[in-house]
């Protein structure tokens, strides 16, 4: 296994300096570079800056309701109101009524008030998963874990190129915070992972390397995707805070026909901190970044 | 200088290289493969990880996007009628007051449904609308600069098969310092002769006043809907009926056009990618520039 780069991104490899730093730059926070889609309410003012992001996007036609507060979601009031009106309902026949004078009716309408609160509870969890629905969370950067940059030593520069890049435009146009590359025997690592203390840079390499042969990544056929749930419980080298995780095999260049399950070269794994993170457009274009690395 | 270009012979590499029929079944076929490649957890060959839970909820509600869309407002009205139904069968006047305890009841239940009505009605009106993709009125061709590397040839290869998979492109063309560098997908077809396409005369295109204004920015254009601008007679190369036109720059030497088959059909993200490899094209056709021997060089 060949000796890593030192994660310090000032020092100079040795090619193109202009195109490859810039590739080496680590930014502090990786802000997602897409704005949601627009939310446009009644007020006046967010019109024009609305259409302007209708004109780039699908063309959603939105009136939605908003209290105008930031920072509060509202798709999530559905869910408040089924939580205060079903306590409310529940207050209403142990508290608000004798035990003794319950009609039939009353009981009917009450399975039926809680019923409705817990179809309204699970609206919103349904709605995200809707054309069209923008995710909620931004991507929160996990205070524990610390930045690597971390690459093989031993390989030609066009490769550290490609993989500088790589890993660059994964982590900023994806919603990820960590990426991992293995092809062949070449490595790279690149954003917020969860060393453990005792290893050292000059070692980290060999620790993912050890890491991956106890979990078997390099031997992965088909692409993985853990949509939610997934952290550090799962494998132990993902940052803590991380919610999906994707895995792509790349896979040899080959003259198979379609259909085939080919042998693979490597993997791209890729983690984020929030759930549901890569849409069906995000896995296309990571599977053409994998494409970039096989033959 | 036109004796310059004249000694840059491209390599024509005629169709069928992309097969129509295989791609739209390939595109239409990916997020389909995707998502069962995810649930059907079917990993051999040494991989001991977990495999990830199948989605059932996330499947459902993505495939029967329309029905879910207006399931709460079925849900609402049907309650509401239920409600006033049990009154009516129960033999208690539907007077909304908060007296007794079974309007209490009736009044929270009313007030759940008329949540669930609205809620369906935001959905309903968030639904994106689909535009349909129209077939490039073209011929399909593929053409490289015979001058180009081979690693250079690879990377413009890598480049159009990702832009076809992950967007609707049909048709993408780049010209690097005066020089015609690649074009593929769709062209249009010469008037003369239908199997022709009409050639990309770099000059011509770097006359023109998109590619100025597009390099002085030095940022991405997009035009949206082709059919809407003027500057279109500057690409005469493209399809008539190319609907969406991405103008990207390389550096401040080349561009990169890139023509769709949907109004509006590059996201944002598509275009923040595009722009990304535009960057690394550009890092590599310079490189291969600066070497000796420069296509430049032929000219004198």
């Amino acid at each position: 296994m060949s000796s890593c780069l030192c994660s310090n991104p000032l020092i100079p490899l040795g090619v193109r300096a202009n195109t490859f730093d810039f590739y080496l730059r680590i930014s502090n926070t990786y802000t997602r570079k897409r704005k949601p889609p627009t939310i446009l309410c009644t007020r006046l003012d967010n019109s024009e800056r609305a259409t302007a992001r209708n004109q780039q996007q699908l063309n959603f036609s939105v009136l939605r309701f908003t209290f105008g507060i930031p920072g509060v979601d509202e798709s999530y009031l559905p869910r408040w109101i089924g939580y205060a009106f079903g306590s409310l309902l529940l207050v209403n026949r142990f508290l608000g009524s004798d035990s003794t004078t319950i009609t039939p009716a009353q009981l009917r309408s009450e399975a039926l008030g809680l019923s409705l609160a817990a179809f309204s509870i699970i609206l919103p969890y349904l709605g995200k998963f809707l054309k069209g629905a923008s995710p909620v969370d931004q991507i929160a950067v996990p205070e524990s874990a610390e930045q690597i940059f971390v690459m093989s030593q031993a390989i030609a520069d066009n490769v550290k190129e490609d993989l500088a890049w790589g890993t660059y435009v994964l982590l900023r146009n994806t919603n990820t915070i960590s990426v991992l590359i293995s092809v062949k025997d070449t490595m790279c690592v690149r954003g917020y992972w969860n060393l453990p203390g005792d290893v050292s840079k000059v070692d980290a390499l060999d620790w993912f390397q050890e890491q991956i042969q106890q979990i078997g990544l390099s031997d992965l056929e088909d692409i993985l995707y853990f949509p939610q749930g997934a952290d550090s419980e799962l494998w132990e080298m993902l940052p803590e805070g991380t919610r999906s995780v994707l895995v792509q095999p790349v896979w040899l260049a080959s003259k198979g026909s379609a259909g085939q399950v080919d042998r693979t070269d490597g993997f791209i794994l890729l983690a984020s901190s929030i759930s549901y993170a890569y849409s069906n457009k995000d896995r296309a274009w990571i599977g053409a970044v994998a494409n970039k690395f096989k033959g | 200088m036109e004796a310059g270009t004249l000694l840059l012979r491209p390599i024509v590499i005629t169709a069928p290289i992309w097969n129509p029929k295989r791609r739209s079944f390939l595109r239409r076929c990916v997020p389909a493969l995707l998502r069962s490649v995810r649930a059907s957890s079917n990993l051999q060959g040494g991989y001991r990880g977990p495999k990830p839970r199948r989605e059932w909820a996330a499947d459902l509600v993505s495939e029967n996007d329309d029905v879910v869309r207006s399931m709460p407002i079925y849900v609402g009205v049907l309650s509401l009628l239920a409600v006033l139904f049990n009154r009516a069968v129960s033999g208690i006047a539907p007077v909304a007051d908060a007296s007794s305890s079974q309007s209490r009841a009736d009044l929270l239940t009313l007030g759940l449904a008329v949540t669930n009505i609205l809620t369906g009605l935001v959905w309903l009106s968030i639904r994106p609308k689909t535009i349909l993709p129209v077939n490039p009125d073209g011929v399909e061709c593929q053409k490289i600069n015979s001058f180009l590397p081979d690693s250079v040839v690879s990377e413009l290869l890598w480049v159009w098969e990702s832009l076809s998979v992950a967007t609707c492109s049909r048709s993408l063309v780049i010209v690097y310092d005066n020089n015609f560098i690649f074009q593929t997908g769709f062209a249009a077809a010469s008037s003369a002769n239908y199997s022709e396409v009409v050639p990309v005369v770099p000059n011509n295109l770097m006359e023109g006043s998109l590619y100025k204004s597009v390099l002085k920015s030095g940022s991405q254009s997009y035009l949206a809907n082709l059919s809407l601008y003027p500057g279109k007679s500057e690409l005469p190369f493209l399809p008539p009926n190319t609907q969406a036109v991405i103008l990207q720059p390389l550096g401040d030497k080349g561009i990169a056009i890139i023509g769709g088959d949907t109004i509006r059909g590059f996201t944002t993200s598509d275009q923040a990618w595009i722009s990304l490899i535009a960057e690394k094209l550009d890092a590599t056709l310079t490189k291969f520039l600066n070497k000796p021997p420069m296509m430049v060089q032929d000219i004198a």
